[in-house]
This record gives C-alpha cells, structure tokens and sequence, in this order.
C-alpha cells in the first residue's frame, strides 16, 4: 500500500494513469502482451506492479493475457490487461467465456484504426466489437473515457463495476487519450467507490448448498482455494454448474440471467453527461476523446454562430442507455454524432432516437482526433 | 455395495440434481487418468500434509476436459480449448498457494494450446500438467491431432495420416519444465508416482500418459492396453534394437527455480528502488 500513488496531482500520460489506476483499485495481477499504441500501458504495469508486491507477467500473445485474467480472476484477484485492436479482437473468445461464466476482470483497448493491422493512430472502430464482437448472447459493460483524470478514475470505475456486477468491463480508450499527458489528481484512496465481489461465505452460504451462478441476480463467487469447491464452466448450466439434463428452457434461464444481470439494469449501470440541454434546439451526441473537441465546437457555436447546440456524451457505452437518452432529449432538431468511425454509434442512437428528432447528422473521421473546425463546420452547414 | 475410495472425490450430486455417470465411453482410459491422480493427491494429503482446498483442476476442451467439469469435488475450472495453461498461470499468480493440476489432452496441449504449453515451460510456472495422449480428437468424432502415428487412418486422414506425429515430451523437456515423463495407462503405478512427484517438483511437470480410445480406433479396451506395454521401451534400455518403439519414463527431473520465486526477486529489488512519477 505504502508504494500506491500518493493523493494530490500529477502529471503523466494517460495510459500511466490507467496502470495506477489499476493499483488504486487494488489490482493485483497484470497480463499483458504488447502492441502500439497500448504498450505504454503494460510498460508501466512492469515497472510499477512489483513495486506494489503486485504481479506482473508478459504472456505469449493476447489470448495468453486475457487467459491468464480469467484464472487470476478465479483465483479470487482483480486483473487487468491493456491491448489495442487486432488483440482485442484475439480476446473476443476469452470475453465469451467470462461473460458465460460471469468472471469479472478489466480489458483496456487503446483502439487503433482497422481493420487488419490498419494504423496506430486513433480510433473508436472497435465499439460494436465490444458489445458484439464475442460469440453468443450476453454482453460486457463498455465505458469511454476522454481525460487522463478519467483513464485514472474509470480504471477505478472498471473495477468497481466488475466486482459489483460480476462481469468482464472493457475500458474502450483510444490513442489520443491513451498518450495524452495531462495534470490529474489522486483522491485519497478512503473516498473511492471499491466493490469487491461477494463470496458465499460472507453470506452465510454452505459449499453444499452454494450456486455458483444463482442466490439473486448477481451470485457470490467464491476464489479457488476457498474450499467451496468451486467447478466454473462454459457450457449452458444450472444455477449449480450442473450441466447434464440440456434442455432449450434451461439454456434460456441461463441466458436470460446474463440479460437481465446488464441489460436489466441500465439505469443503475451507465452513465451519460449532459451540458446545454435546457435550451438547445439540435444535440450533439459523443463519447471517448471526441467529446473533448466537440464540447469546445458546441461552446463556439453557441458563442460566435448562434446555433444552439446542446451535447450529450455517453460515459458508458454498453450496455447502450436508450431510455436514459430518451428522456434527456423529447424532442429535437437535427442530432449530430461525430465517431472516429463511419458511424458505429450512430446505429443505437438512431434506434433510440429518431422519432425524437428531425434528423441524425454523422459527423465521421478516420484514424485522427476530429478538430473542433470540422465539428463546427458541419454544424454550420447542416443548420444555416 | 462397497463405493470407490476415490468417490468422496467426485460429486455424485448437486442442488440442481445427479452429476453422475460420467459420460466416457466403456473403456476409456480418461477414467483411469483421473483415478490416477486422485491416488497421488490422495498419497500427498494423507502422507505429506497437502491440503485438499488448495488443489485446483483445469481443463479445456475434449474428452480428458469432461474430467475437469462438474463432477470434481475440488476447485475447478473446465474452460476455454487450448487456454488451460494461460488461465493456470493467472490463477497461480493471484494465488501461489495453490496446486494447479492441468488435465489436457493432445489437441489441447499439442495443437490449440502449443504456444502455451511451450511458454509455460519456458517460464517454469509451478504447476502439474497431466496430459491424456488418445492419440485423436475423441469428442469431436476421431480426427487427427498432432500426435496422431504416420499412417494411422482417423476421420480427417482416410487416407492416412501423412504427417510426423509431435513427441510431446521431448518439447517440454527442451522448452524448459522442471519434471518430464511419459507412462501409459497400463502403468497406473508409475503414473501415480510420477504425478506426486510432479506436484512436488518446483516449476512446471508434464506427465504425459498414453491413453486408449476403443471407440474410434474401434479395437478393445484390454487389447490396447496390452499393445501399450509391448509398443513402449523403458527411457534407459533405448537402443538399435528398440527402434519404433515409445520412449517411456523420466525424460527430465532437474532441479531450477520456478517462475514465482525468480518474481519475488524482482519484486524485492524494485521495492528498494524509489518510485518514479
């Protein structure tokens, strides 16, 4: 504890933060293999972990990483690795698995444009991977941070809503934040939100009466080498692991259970920010870094054009917060969405959205942060 | 009826119903495996203090991974084909109190997971690896796998197998395990020794055993078993005349230090050096 980062402010690359972050959180296993522009993140997990008494380990390739989150995890440790794009995309099987066995740990993907190897700029390509990039049903939760404060804060966040909903959270970053370096403060530890997973122990549960995957909507979890006997599995179950009897009923109760454990409870789950929307006539939707150059482009519209513009910034991304956004905006004029995609987001949004407003305008970049001039110009053009 | 002494190790039931009959086929030689290491877990508990609650099985997928599902009364994780060793190694890190027992088979070792068994070998992360050579994919219906024998037909090479077969045991030995040796299960006492011994050694073992699949190489249980005994040679008595024969014994049995305790080094020295902002 003694070598955690000291309350007050400091000065570091975000994808530094992140790594403290994760210490902050008390993460006490990283995995990782390298790859531009995440390495800087595995960098100083390397040099910092074993100055915590943490563990560090550089694995073969990026399923290995993720692989070994999921025995760490098991083993009772909150874990984390940081990748970018093509090794996200290798975690995809992993992320299944956790999502089916309901095995928290945090996946940072500091996203690069694709696909194939692409580039090693910045990107938001890897959004509908995070939600629909793993085979099957059930989902992750997904949240987009746009400051090295938030690469440090939701680090913290990731965790504690792994911990609290049992559940693999992907930290979706990208290379601007990720290398941008920024003054950011350390709260003291003692103020920070930090679930840690219920154990069937804590609630007076027998390892001969313990379910794995049932006692509510979220089941404790007992560590390996807690004696509970503990048998994870991947294959459709019963609330106590038992897989013969497959039935298509018992596989919807276990699938069901995955969805309503997200999905059912947006509200209490994600997060979105709001500035200038009691007056706004049109709304600009965004998430990631880009919300850094849009709030400046909608500030000088207000300002100088005299178009108001109200912004919505989705902090959590899935799972996807229809019903709050539909009650932040009842009505509208034109709805831009500027992604560093062709427009990804676009797709829920519009589906949450378009009978509540005249249009949806994307605002698209590849591989670069959007400047504020093109968010304004396309404002501009689209409303006067 | 008299039960098993190895079923307290099983779970007959659960909450949510039976858990038994395992599903191996009449025959199999996965059963004998697992009754294997019961034993020398059974020896090591009761002959050495070992603690129950901190043996962990993984497995992946395949025959040999049904073991590693849910019928085990120990910890276990029946996870992702090809990962068990990956995921072993996270679990090690987060505890290294723990007795990592990794049931893999061929595919699991040889094929999907290979560049994980190769690195965990490398490394020498503390851990038991017990690998059921059947020689084919038994669940998936019998194809090849890596260790499938030239000319041998299976469901993908009805023709033949045209491919050299992978010795398992000669990569871990180079790759770096700590302990390496090959038995077959028509040499239960050798294999038990072998695995507590395994468990014991610090830093990776692999005990890989040959196992007989009746079903797809369609021939009976006790006329494979009798085959393993006149196929193998013992290690040391290998020579011009054994030639075609399967090396079996100790491959390797050396002592070097495993991954955690070269770790707890490093974590000693970063703590004397100042932290960097």
């Amino acid at each position: 504890m003694d070598h955690l980062i000291q309350p007050g402010v400091h000065y570091l690359q975000g994808s530094q933060a992140c790594a403290e972050g994760a210490l902050m959180a008390g993460c006490s296993v990283y995995a990782g293999y390298p790859i531009t522009p995440a390495s800087e993140v595995m960098e100083h997990a390397a040099l910092r972990f074993p100055q915590v008494g943490a563990r560090f380990i550089q694995m073969e390739d990026e399923i290995a990483s993720s692989s070994a989150l999921l025995g760490a995890s098991l083993a009772g440790a909150k874990a984390i690795t940081a990748t970018s794009s093509p090794g996200f995309s290798l975690m995809q099987e992993v992320i299944s698995y956790a999502i089916m066995a309901e095995v928290p740990f945090v996946i940072v993907d500091v996203q690069r444009p694709g696909p194939g190897q692409g580039y090693i700029t910045a990107s938001q390509e890897d959004v509908m991977q995070a939600r629909w990039g793993h085979h099957g049903e059930g989902s992750a939760i997904s949240l987009a941070p746009s400051s090295v404060q938030e690469m440090f804060d939701m680090t913290i966040e990731a965790f504690h809503l792994a911990e609290t909903w049992r559940t693999p959270v992907l930290l979706m970053t990208e290379e601007t934040v990720a290398h941008m370096r920024e003054r950011f403060t350390v709260p003291p530890r003692e103020s920070l939100s930090l679930a840690k997973r219920k154990k069937p122990q804590d609630l007076g549960i027998q390892p001969d009466e313990y379910l794995p995957w049932g006692h509510g909507v979220v089941a404790p979890m007992a560590a390996w080498g807690d004696g509970y006997a503990f048998n994870c599995v991947g294959l459709t179950h019963h609330e106590d692991g038992n897989v013969t009897k497959y039935s298509t009923e018992m596989h919807h109760r276990c699938i069901s259970r995955l969805k309503t454990k997200i999905e059912g409870h947006v509200d209490e789950i994600a997060r979105l920010e709001t500035f200038y929307l009691d007056d706004c006539e049109h709304v600009l939707i965004c998430y990631g870094s880009v919300f850094r150059t849009a709030i400046e482009a909608v500030e000088e519209a207000r300002k100088n054009k005299g178009l108001k513009v109200g912004l919505v910034r989705m902090v959590t991304l899935w799972p996807f917060a229809e019903e709050k956004l539909r009650r932040c905006i009842e009505t509208t004029g034109t709805i831009f969405v500027p992604e560093m995609n062709y427009g990804m987001m676009l797709h829920p949004i519009t589906a949450a959205l378009r009978d509540r407003c005249e249009r949806i305008v994307s605002i698209p970049e590849l591989g670069r942060l959007h400047t504020p001039e093109l968010i304004l110009s396309s404002l501009s053009r689209e409303l006067q | 009826m008299k039960k098993h002494p190895m079923l307290k190790y099983l779970k007959e039931s659960g909450p949510c119903g039976d858990r038994l009959p395992l599903i191996m086929c009449p025959g199999c030689g996965a059963g004998q495996i697992l009754n294997f290491i019961f034993m020398a877990i059974e020896s090591l508990i009761t002959e050495k203090g070992y603690y129950k609650d901190n043996f962990v099985f993984i497995s992946g997928v395949g025959c040999h991974a049904r073991l590693t599902s849910h019928y085990l009364n120990f910890d276990s994780g029946w996870t992702i084909h090809g990962r068990t060793l990956a995921i072993a190694t996270g679990a090690l890190l987060a505890n290294p109190e723990l007795h990592l027992i990794v049931i893999t088979g061929d595919g699991d070792t040889g094929a999907i997971g290979g560049n994980h068994f190769i690195h965990t070998c490398r490394r020498n992360l503390n851990l038991t690896i017990v690998c059921s050579n059947n020689k084919l994919y038994g669940m998936t219906g019998g194809q090849s796998s890596p260790t499938t024998l030239n000319g041998e037909t299976t469901s993908t090479n009805p023709y033949g197998n045209f491919e050299a077969d992978f010795d398992l045991c000669e990569l871990a030995k180079t790759a770096g395990a700590s302990h390496v040796a090959r038995w077959t299960t028509a040499h239960p006492t050798q294999s038990i020794k072998s695995i507590v011994k395994g468990i014991e050694k610090p830093g990776t073992s692999f005990i890989e055993i040959l196992s007989q699949c009746p079903t797809h190489f369609k021939r009976s249980p006790s006329e494979m078993l009798r085959d393993f005994k006149k196929q193998t040679v013992r290690l040391e008595k290998m020579d011009e005349t054994t030639a075609g024969k399967i090396p079996i014994g100790e491959f390797q049995d050396i002592q070097k230090p495993d991954w955690m305790s070269s770790y707890q080094k490093v974590v000693h020295s970063a703590q004397n050096k100042t932290i960097q902002d």
